[in-house]
């Protein structure tokens, strides 16, 4: 039901915060889809640009940024709730997605600018 | 109702970029008709690119589902002693209070699994 706790020392104040392990992989798997599509969607999108080389690397870094502000705009302001660090949501897992990335991009520049 | 809309938004935004992509398409076919030098997409295009992926996203964002409440005590604040204490183990049915109390009839019928099936279907008329 509640799962396990994880407890971590918060460094402005020191005292400890406990963190429930269920929500924590709950809010993991959410950010995971989100950012499995944002790899699809943008790669497709930059093929369908023609980006080429690297503009369309560049591109997939302005997606991430992007994917980042939403998921930022999703939490709202009160994003402590949700997450335990700002920075490790934008950096943790960026370029996991970059093979998708490149099978979209490959792919829909094939379909509009080849064929 | 938000879920709807998050729907309608994610398929807006893939049939939105299937239609640039179809345009972007159109026009290279044009210009190699034409046989122009291409350079790059018209402008239009592009913006309908970037928008449409944007809205597809934002669709995605809420169809993945809803962030949790990571502090470990909130989800506990909201239970009741009752929830938390309860142990199944430590119920006890068969307790003092039933010869203690004074308008307690004990059970007509006690039947055990082990009797036989017509005793059981004849029960109420060896009570009479």
């Amino acid at each position: 039901m509640s799962g396990r706790v994880r407890t971590r020392v918060d460094r402005g104040t020191g005292e400890v915060v406990a963190y429930s392990d269920a929500a924590v992989r709950n809010n993991l798997a959410v950010i995971e889809y989100c950012r499995t599509s944002m790899a699809a969607l943008s790669g497709g999108t930059a093929g369908l640009l023609g980006l080429t080389g690297l503009y369309g690397f560049l591109f997939f870094l302005v997606a991430g940024l992007v994917l980042w502000l939403l998921l930022l705009v999703k939490a709202g302001n009160r994003w402590q709730r949700f997450f335990v660090s700002r920075q490790s949501l934008l950096t943790s897992g960026i370029f996991s997605g970059l093979f998708t990335y490149i099978l979209c991009w490959t792919f829909l520049y094939g379909m509009v600018h080849v064929y | 109702m938000a879920f709807v809309w998050a729907r309608l938004a994610f398929f807006a935004g893939i049939i939105s970029l299937f239609h640039a992509g179809y345009s972007a398409a159109q026009h290279r076919a044009y210009m190699r008709v034409t046989e122009q030098e291409f350079t790059s997409l018209p402008t239009d295009i592009s913006i309908q690119g970037f928008l449409s992926l944007l809205m597809a996203m934002y669709g995605i964002l809420y169809i993945a589902g809803d962030f949790k409440e990571i502090r470990a005590n909130v989800q506990l604040q909201n239970k009741s002693w009752e929830t938390v204490g309860n142990r199944p183990t430590f119920y006890t049915f068969a307790h003092r209070g039933r010869a203690l109390s004074p308008n307690y009839s004990p059970p007509k019928a006690t039947r055990s699994p082990l009797d036989p099936i017509d005793s059981l279907a004849a029960g109420p008329h060896h009570q009479e």
